[in-house]
């Protein structure tokens, strides 16, 4: 057992070019499936809500570029990022957001509810604040089994002020989990301003009310999470128990397809143009000589063909049929 | 001649770095922040200044400090300077915010100006603030420039030295600087510039020492915190020696010298010297080759092609830094802070009524 943790501890000091690649393209795909259900949100054929996460993919990528299938992720109503970050497969998460048989949950879970056990991903929420509760579960089951396992909880600014994940915050420094919290400061607490809502001036100035490390990073550059995340999880795999990572960065769309967003001015056009973190990651890879350029845009291309199929796909599956009305469910009726 | 006018720059981030992670850094939350504002008020106000132009941010310090106002803040505290809050047009959270903030503040004619933040604040504030005194209070994390201090007693100094109350060839003194040019670009570091191997910016803040390759101080204490403490424990070189001095550091395993340093907060690491010389003015030290990154007072900032290198020049043309131990010194002497009956300023206490 403490071989593998050992193992597990010896995360890379820098990243391998196979290993930038693959940042690149996580956070490629997160976008372009954003986008694109932003488009495809428009025509009406989607039911329900989507709240977008574009922007922030330097957050779930940096993040989840440490974890494997057997770590853990609990999500938020803005999951689809962290889903295709954590490895989930999009053409299923596409179908499920159309309500398909064919999607991860079989189409009756939607946009808030994708789940993907066989990948960690214990679910989008669409309970603000629910997810921090079952990370410090699931950290539990992982300390008491000994697997050197960890659990990832994203969450924003509004459930920063909820109590269940105070009370998680406490429970996880308490039981010394190996839970990292992972605060995704946008800004908005679907329209309420974070500096209008949350008494503490950084999220991460709570932490040391819970005793454990809180630490800032800037959620635009990739570079910089995936190394306060290095740190974060090679710490919890270690047993020396939870951090609090507050990640600040912008969200591109409204908090909801549909929000006129009449409480936020220029802020999007000018993170898009300064600081958006695909073209950061572009130019430092490509300057510095990482990556070559036309490996990326084969990426763009290949996720962009993708999402093409995904949707094309999710477009002509069956939706479910009276016959699943029973299945999948805990109760029979 | 002086100015009744002091200005304040806070800098909502210093403070939160992944240091808090990697090492034991002290942590240093905005509402500290705020109160050491409202400290440095109050000394202001005692020493007679009448206007105070505070920084504000979108992280709440100048928030609190316009509650610590109350419920009428446009009728300001009696015993406080009347407080501006200069404010911008827009916030990005980064070093420009800072500049931009010193830059209104220098336009209102301020004779003094503190800050609060780690070196990083203070370099932003270095940069913008020409010959305007500067007092820069610690409150990040490797702390060489700024200084661990009673926000009162230096408020009362800022204040003194603000008004010309005080010598300022005593009490001032013109620090040391390195300028960096790399690429089009010309940074400067109020204590140190680095080398390292690291391939990108990444969380900013150093703290493994693997990849270090070179390192140029301005000066370098034997009880500094930080990078400088590696020459400052092999090769000190105090400030005001007209010179700085410049490193070639390799792996312990294979270096003549080993120096056991605190590097940062809670790490005491061992780095290998391969040399040393002297960094002098007017001879510039090229650093860099195969790539790496360039940091600046303990963060990396700059990111070098393969091919590229950078200069780094020893320049005498750095801050103007308040001494607030002087500063205090002189204004004893003076009796600045004292009522004394008239013919008392001799030697001495003037006479008590227990005096026997």
């Amino acid at each position: 057992m403490s071989d593998t943790l050992e193992h597990r501890s010896a995360e890379p000091a820098e990243l391998s070019a196979d290993q930038l690649l693959d940042a690149y393209r996580r956070m490629r795909t997160i976008r372009a499936f954003e986008d694109r259900v932003h488009e495809e949100f428009a025509t009406g054929d989607i039911p329900g809500f989507v709240h977008l996460y574009a922007g922030e993919e330097a957050s779930a990528v940096g993040i989840c570029m440490h974890l494997d299938d057997g770590d853990t992720i609990a999500s938020t109503h803005r999951g689809h990022g962290h889903c295709i970050a954590k490895g989930v497969d999009p053409k299923p998460m596409m179908a499920e957001i159309f309500g398909r048989r064919t999607g991860t949950c079989h189409g009756k879970g939607g946009s808030m509810h994708i789940a993907d056990l066989s990948k960690g991903m214990l679910g989008a929420n669409g309970i603000v604040g629910a997810g921090a509760p079952l990370a410090c579960g699931r950290a539990l089951a992982a300390k008491l089994a000994g697997n050197g396992e960890v659990c990832v909880v994203f969450f924003g600014d509004g459930a920063s002020n909820q109590g269940t994940t105070l009370e998680a915050l406490n429970l996880a420094s308490v039981w010394q989990l190996p839970v990292i919290f992972v605060a995704e400061n946008n800004g908005y607490a679907e329209t309420t301003a974070s500096s209008w809502s949350v008494a503490a001036d950084n999220i991460a100035d709570r932490a040391d009310g819970f005793g454990m490390p809180g630490v800032i990073v800037d959620g635009f550059d990739f570079f910089a999470v995936w190394e306060v995340a290095r740190e974060a999880v090679t710490r919890a795999r270690r047993g020396d128990g939870p951090t609090l990572m507050e990640v600040k960065l912008t969200r591109y769309y409204g908090h909801f397809e549909g929000d006129q967003q009449t409480y936020r001015g220029d802020e999007v056009e000018r993170a898009r143009r300064d600081f958006d973190c695909l073209k950061w990651f572009r130019t430092r890879v490509t300057t510095n000589g990482m990556l070559d350029a036309a490996a990326l845009d084969t990426i763009d291309a290949e996720a962009a063909a993708l999402i093409d199929d995904a949707v094309a796909e999710a477009r002509s599956a069956p939706l479910p049929g009276r016959e699943d009305l029973e299945t999948d469910v805990y109760a029979t009726y | 001649m002086g100015s009744s006018a002091v200005g304040i720059v806070a800098n909502p981030l210093a403070g939160r770095d992944v240091r808090r992670l990697v090492a034991q850094a002290s942590v240093f939350p905005n509402s500290e922040k705020a109160k050491m504002i409202q400290r440095l008020l109050a000394a202001l106000g005692a020493v007679g200044v009448t206007d105070a132009f505070v920084s504000t941010d979108v992280g709440g310090i100048s928030a609190a400090v316009l509650r610590s106002l109350g419920p009428d803040p446009a009728a300001g505290r009696p015993e406080w300077p009347t407080v501006h809050f200069v404010e911008l047009e827009r916030y990005s959270s980064t070093a420009a915010d800072t500049a931009e903030l010193v830059g209104a503040m220098m336009g209102a004619g301020v004779g003094a100006i503190v800050c609060l933040g780690g070196d990083g604040t203070a370099r932003a504030v270095a940069a913008s603030c020409g010959d305007t005194p500067l007092l820069a209070l610690s409150t990040g994390t490797n702390n060489v420039f700024p200084e661990v201090r009673e926000a009162t007693v230096a408020g009362l100094a800022a204040g003194l030295v603000a008004q010309g109350a005080v010598d300022a060839t005593t009490v001032l003194e013109r620090d040391a600087r390195l300028e960096v040019i790399a690429h089009s670009r010309v940074e400067t570091a109020l204590v140190d510039v680095c080398l390292t191997r690291a391939a990108s910016r990444g969380a900013r803040a150093l703290w493994d020492v693997g990849g270090l390759t070179e390192l140029a101080c301005v000066f370098a204490r034997p009880d500094a915190i930080g990078l400088s403490s590696i020459p400052g424990l092999l090769c000190p070189v105090p400030r005001g020696a007209g010179h700085g001095v410049v490193l070639r550091l390799v792996p312990p395993r294979s270096a003549p010298a080993v120096v056991r340093a605190p590097i940062a907060p809670g790490l005491v690491v061992e780095v290998g010297v391969a040399s040393w010389e002297h960094l002098h003015r007017g001879r510039p030290h090229m650093m860099g080759t195969g790539g790496g990154v360039v940091a600046l007072d303990g963060e990396r900032e700059i990111e070098l092609d393969a091919s590229e290198r950078v200069q780094v020049r020893f320049c005498t043309d750095g801050p103007v830094r308040i001494d607030p131990s002087a500063t205090l010194a002189e204004a004893a002497q003076r009796r600045l802070l004292c009522t004394l009956p008239a013919g008392a300023y001799g030697p001495g206490l003037p006479p008590s009524n227990d005096t026997p």
